[in-house]
């Protein structure tokens, strides 16, 4: 199936390995998408506040603040920043960790070794079910 | 002594402490200077292949040349690149990182490296075998490094390497010993079930939960394996508690008459780890088999229970809960109550009456106001 971003549109990247940050970035530009890239939520929260930002992919233990709290933190965001969809990438594949995710507030939860393509389809899903909503 | 002599002693003492001096600082000097630029040119190698990564992986692929060259020098440095997303990406990803590791030829040197002195060179060879799955045959692809050994030989047999992986389970260094089993589940070969499952009974009992993540790696497929090889519960318990750990863990309801079967030896760990089962499986069919263990004087399987009942029977288990609430080890106190708490409606009208009901007895009313409060603040009434 074929995915039509709309223009700008922009998706922010939480990840303290700039490794794995580089390969998912690359990828999403691949797809005609803005990409921001922080190493922490704190960075992370920073940049959401001075940007719009349409998508929020973050991984779950980072220094400084973790992807629990940004995700309660974007939550307390008044709308429709707090309303920005989010998908946790975590390394622990353990139910608890996922109920814990999704109880945090995160609208989808992706265990590593993650697929760069089924990441892209899940953001895709993502956008297009709060565009919906929205 | 007199002075005449004391004197250029001194001085000679003095050129020697300078000279050693200096030449410490020159060495330290030149040893941050190698440093330094071994650094530098781990991050132009590292920042250079990041961008060739991302090309290779996302427009040529393993076509011929799709990475581009590697000197033969920097073949650990770029071992050690690709190792950093060993962990993170998979997938389509995951395997062209693979064709790419097999293409520099350094697999071959594994057989080395896994007998190697330093315990972090074993446990990487051993996790290099288990990420890029060397159990299975791949197509190689021409090799990118410019330069090889004359012992390289393209096409190399990728037969063997897990056997070598073996006797490392028995390694002095747990984290090596750890790794090792892990790749051996990893390759879900049960061949290698047996070796794994000795090596997990030699550790501590505390380990045991922690450790079954390692044998889950086998996959549900070592669920049938201990049925059929493990000695008789009566004999020796201990490998029985992991298969009922495994079975909740893999949410296989085949081994749930098994289950059952194993509820009746009379070993507390193993009974309570086979309740832990039955909760995850929740089938209400087992409900009065469950029941029958309220009354244990164990107070572990009690707990086990004061769960198991909620959630195998609703609605209908309130009955049940209710004289659990007045247990005397707090521990089945709060389990009940907080199956109570799950039920619902019928669950908390329970617990609301037994908060308030002034002959009901203090434990029970306790805990009923405890568990009520603990909801309440979590917004679950």
């Amino acid at each position: 199936m074929t995915r039509r971003w709309p223009a700008h549109t922009t998706v922010l990247v939480v990840e303290d390995d700039t490794a794995t940050a580089k390969i998912i970035q690359v990828r999403l530009e691949m797809e005609g998408l803005k990409v921001l890239v922080a190493t922490n939520g704190m960075e992370a929260l920073e940049i959401l506040h001075h940007e719009g930002v349409d998508l929020v992919t973050t991984d779950l233990m980072m220094p400084a603040m973790n992807g629990f709290r940004l995700v309660q933190e974007v939550r307390d965001l008044p709308p429709p920043k707090g309303h920005i969809p989010i998908l946790l990438i975590s390394t622990n594949h353990s139910e608890q960790d996922m109920v814990r995710c999704l109880a945090a507030g995160a609208d989808d939860y992706m265990a590593k070794p993650i697929s760069v393509q089924v990441l892209v389809e899940r953001l895709w899903r993502l956008f297009e079910r709060s565009h919906r909503v929205g | 002594m007199s002075h005449s002599l004391l004197l250029p002693i001194l001085q000679w003492a003095t050129l020697i402490l300078v000279g050693l001096v200096g030449g410490l600082v020159l060495v330290g000097v030149i040893m941050q200077f190698r440093k330094d630029r071994r650094n530098r040119h781990r991050i132009a190698c590292y920042q250079a292949w990041e961008g060739q990564l991302t090309d290779y992986l996302f427009k040529r692929g393993c076509e011929q040349g799709g990475f581009g060259t590697i000197g033969w020098s920097n073949r650990w440095l770029f071992r050690d690149f690709l190792a950093r997303y060993q962990s993170s990406i998979g997938g389509q990803e995951s395997e062209l990182l693979r064709e790419l590791y097999l293409s520099t030829g350094i697999h071959t040197s594994l057989p080395q490296r896994l007998q190697d002195r330093n315990p972090k060179v074993r446990a990487q060879a051993a996790k290099e075998i288990a990420v890029f799955r060397l159990d299975e045959p791949a197509e190689h692809a021409p090799p990118p490094i410019a330069e090889r050994p004359w012992r390289w030989k393209p096409g190399v047999r990728m037969e063997g390497y897990l056997d070598q992986v073996l006797p490392l389970l028995n390694d002095p260094v747990p984290f090596v010993a750890h790794t090792a089993a892990l790749t051996l589940t990893h390759s879900q070969n049960l061949k290698f079930a047996s070796p794994v499952l000795a090596w997990l009974m030699r550790e501590e009992l505390y380990q045991r939960e922690r450790l079954l993540r390692v044998l889950e790696g086998f996959g549900p497929n070592l669920l049938p394996w201990m049925k059929e090889n493990l000695e008789s519960p009566n004999q020796n318990p201990e490998p029985w508690i992991l298969f009922a750990l495994l079975v909740g863990s893999h949410r296989h309801r085949e081994s749930q008459p098994r289950l059952l079967w194993l509820l009746d030896i009379p070993n507390v760990d193993l009974r309570a780890s086979v309740l832990k089962a039955l909760i995850i499986l929740a089938d209400p069919t087992v409900y009065q088999k469950v029941r029958s263990f309220a009354a244990s004087p164990t107070w572990e399987i009690r707990t086990q229970v004061a769960r198991a009942l909620g959630v195998l029977g609703g609605p209908s288990a309130v009955p049940d809960l209710l004289p659990l609430m007045a247990d005397p080890v707090y521990e089945v106190r709060r389990n009940a109550a907080q199956s109570l708490v799950d039920l619902g409606h019928s669950g908390v009208s329970a617990l609301a009456w037994l908060a308030e009901d002034p002959a009901a007895d203090r434990f029970a009313r306790d805990i009923a106001r405890e568990r009520l409060e603990w909801a309440d603040e979590r917004g679950h009434l």
